[in-house]
């Protein structure tokens, strides 16, 4: 289970998380949704000790971020897709898969690198395996993305608004496999601004508004009509989101 | 006054000594300097504390003074106050090493910061150690940027080794000096020993380039890469 | 004996010397950038055979060391029969040699300049030399300023290899200094640091420039 407990985080001055309660059970696709400065990233990046919290706590079963074993092993447990691919340029497609789970996992290379084909078979991108990151598009790289968190046989994926630089078609196809990784219960964090796609994967929605929690419901109650009415703020952020 | 000479076939040894002379102090200058220069910059991209600026402080002082004071500074000046003999091939290997260094960190720091921070970030949320982000992720990314720099430096640090031969060094430019000394004849000693200098920066340049070739041939930029590694 | 009542008899002398590696510096820094310009007028807009020219000359003397260069013209020139001192041996040597570093950084703020500068100026009827003259030199001379400003800084450095033929500038006068006191660490020492100076000073000023020629480029 991952749990923050009362996060914080300003950065000069500015309050981007101001108190963060949050669990997330094995097995659950809870996606973060709110408009952009609502702190859902940093969320994200306070889970894989990108952000170090001012004060609060992030743990991972018995483990903490707060120490360097802790993170190690909350590292090598929470995989993290970015919104901006991160692909490392100079390797080639695969080898961005197989190096942390080489030199992390001290997987043999060789096993690596059948993982590896696996995995990129499965997002259908076996045949771009020995290309590099800058020969694709960006729907492939984001699949390849997935591809390298997945290789670390995580037990939680950390999804950073990962169909925000993509248009619509190449959301499809990224979509298309975060549904299959549900089917395998998966679990997954997915910060997003984009209604559908949180729809059509979550399990539950939790809604960021000025670095706090507004609401954390199942997805099926978010989406109603007799609870949008209720929440005023959020039927409105849905409208505008629509709109867009 | 000396007598005038002719040139004789021991002038064409004494240029081929001069030349293994500059050869030598330039090769182990620029190993050690190149060595030196990228420890030095990885220690200030991370930033570590107090060696950092001090070496940062000591590198600004090398590339903003004239390498002959350094050069007289340690040949003759440590000896006298601290007591130590040093030879003139010592002082010579000394000073341009800590040049070399000094310009090389430069390169080395700038080089690592060429590479997007982000991706730093990413390989440590995949809990890869700080080694292994150096050596796979920054490290090939960084010296694209770096190698043509570095022959730059080279380059210049070959026209530099010239200077020993103000404290004494037997190496290239002193040879000409004996020459000239002996020969009168500064228009053949001297565009001699210039074109000697030329092939030398010129050979320098067209191995930077092949090697920048062989880079890009197995970087990004090339389309096929057979080989697959990781030990 | 303390160090500076040792030394202290010789500041006039060390005075005198920055004075003359103040006044080669100038001297060369003009000559540098009258033959910098030149080369690169010529290699950009001279044609085929002029630019190879250039390049050749740029080239050559990119990669001959200074030391050779000053040498060939300190005991070369004489054997023509022309006598010049070596301030002005060193001025011309120093011109001539940071002339095509000069080229190179000149040359790269020319190519910068924009086309449609270009093609505005021909359309108001300017000629070739005009257009160059009014508009592109001083554009590029904006752009270069940064890169001419770090080789005239390493033009004040190189000033001091002059001390090896003789000319009496800031590091002879304290390699005098140095075998008349028996300080010779001390003396190096203090002559590093205020080259240091100098040089730090000539980057703040040349910085200046650069911030105030480019003010119109406001981001």
């Amino acid at each position: 289970m991952i749990k923050l407990t009362d996060v914080r985080k300003s950065y000069a001055g500015k309050v981007v998380l101001d108190g963060i309660d949050l669990a997330v059970q094995a097995g659950e696709v809870v996606s973060i949704l709110g408009g952009s400065g609502a702190g859902k990233s940093t969320i994200v990046n306070c889970i894989n000790g990108l952000v170090a919290p001012d004060s609060g706590s992030v743990l991972l079963d018995e483990f903490s971020v707060a120490n360097r074993k802790g993170l190690r092993e909350i590292r090598k447990k929470c995989a993290t897709v970015f919104q901006n691919f991160n692909l490392y340029p100079h390797l080639t497609n695969i080898e961005n898969i197989t190096l942390a789970p080489v030199r992390v996992l001290g997987v043999e290379p060789k096993n690596a690198l059948a993982d590896a084909h696996d995995l990129l078979h499965s997002v259908g991108l076996n045949e771009h395996a020995d290309k590099y990151p800058a020969q694709l598009s960006g729907g492939q790289k984001q699949r390849i993305g997935i591809c390298r968190a997945l290789a670390m046989s995580p037990d939680y994926l950390l999804l950073d608004e990962i169909t925000s630089s993509l248009d619509p078609e190449m959301t499809a196809e990224v979509v298309d496999v975060l549904k299959l990784l549900v089917d395998k219960g998966m679990t997954m964090i997915l910060v997003t601004h984009e209604l559908n796609v949180a729809r059509s994967i979550s399990s539950r929605i939790v809604f960021l508004e000025a670095g706090r929690i507004l609401v954390d419901v199942h997805r099926d109650v978010f989406f109603s009509d007799a609870f949008l009415d209720e929440n005023r703020r959020i039927k409105s952020f849905i409208a505008s989101a629509n709109g867009l | 006054m000396p007598t005038q000479e002719g040139f004789n076939h021991f002038d064409l040894m004494l240029w081929l000594a001069g030349l293994g002379v500059t050869l030598s102090v330039f090769l182990i200058s620029s190993v050690f300097g190149c060595l030196l220069g990228t420890l030095m910059a990885i220690g200030r991209y991370y930033q570590v504390a107090v060696i950092g600026p001090l070496l940062f402080a000591i590198g600004e002082v090398l590339r903003n003074s004239p390498v002959i004071v350094q050069l007289f500074l340690v040949y003759f000046g440590i000896p006298m106050f601290f007591g130590i003999r040093i030879t003139q091939f010592d002082a010579a290997i000394l000073v341009l090493t800590a040049n070399t260094a000094a310009f090389m960190s430069v390169v080395g720091l700038s080089a690592l910061e060429s590479v997007d921070r982000e991706q730093v970030l990413t390989a440590r949320s995949f809990a890869l150690d700080e080694m292994d982000i150096l050596r796979r992720i920054l490290a090939p990314q960084a010296l694209i940027v770096a190698l043509p720099l570095t022959i730059g430096v080279l380059v210049n640090q070959a026209q530099v080794t010239s200077l020993i031969s103000v404290i004494g060094v037997a190496d290239l430019t002193r040879v000409g000096h004996i020459l000239n000394q002996k020969t009168f004849e500064p228009f053949i000693v001297w565009p001699v020993i210039g074109a000697t200098y030329l092939v030398i920066s010129l050979a320098i340049s067209a191995l930077g380039k092949h090697l920048q070739k062989r880079v890009k041939m197995s970087g990004p930029l090339a389309n096929q890469k057979e080989t697959f590694a990781f030990d | 004996m303390s160090f500076l009542s040792d030394i202290g008899p010789f500041i006039p002398a060390l005075w005198d010397g920055f004075l003359t590696t103040a006044a080669v510096s100038a001297a060369s820094i003009l000559g540098s950038f009258v033959v910098g310009t030149a080369l690169a007028v010529v290699a950009t807009y001279g044609g085929r055979i002029a630019a190879m020219a250039a390049t050749i000359y740029i080239e050559a003397f990119r990669n001959i060391s200074f030391l050779v260069l000053i040498f060939f013209f300190y005991f070369g020139l004489p054997e023509l029969g022309i006598f010049i001192s070596a301030f002005w041996t060193g001025v011309l040597v120093l011109s001539l040699a940071v002339g095509a570093y000069v080229a190179d950084a000149i040359s790269a703020g020319l190519t910068n300049v924009q086309g449609g500068v270009k093609d505005a100026a021909t359309a108001f009827g300017l000629t070739t030399a005009q257009r160059i003259r009014l508009l592109e030199l001083p554009l590029a001379l904006r752009v270069s300023l940064r890169p001419l400003g770090s080789l005239f800084v390493n033009l004040i450095l190189t000033t001091s290899i002059l001390s090896t033929i003789t000319l009496n500038e800031l590091t002879n006068a304290a390699k005098i200094i140095a075998s008349t006191t028996f300080r010779p660490f001390e003396v190096y020492f203090l002559l590093l640091i205020l080259y240091s100076i100098l040089t730090y000073l000539c980057s703040v000023i040349v910085h200046r420039m650069h911030v105030r020629a480019n003010r119109f480029l406001a981001t």
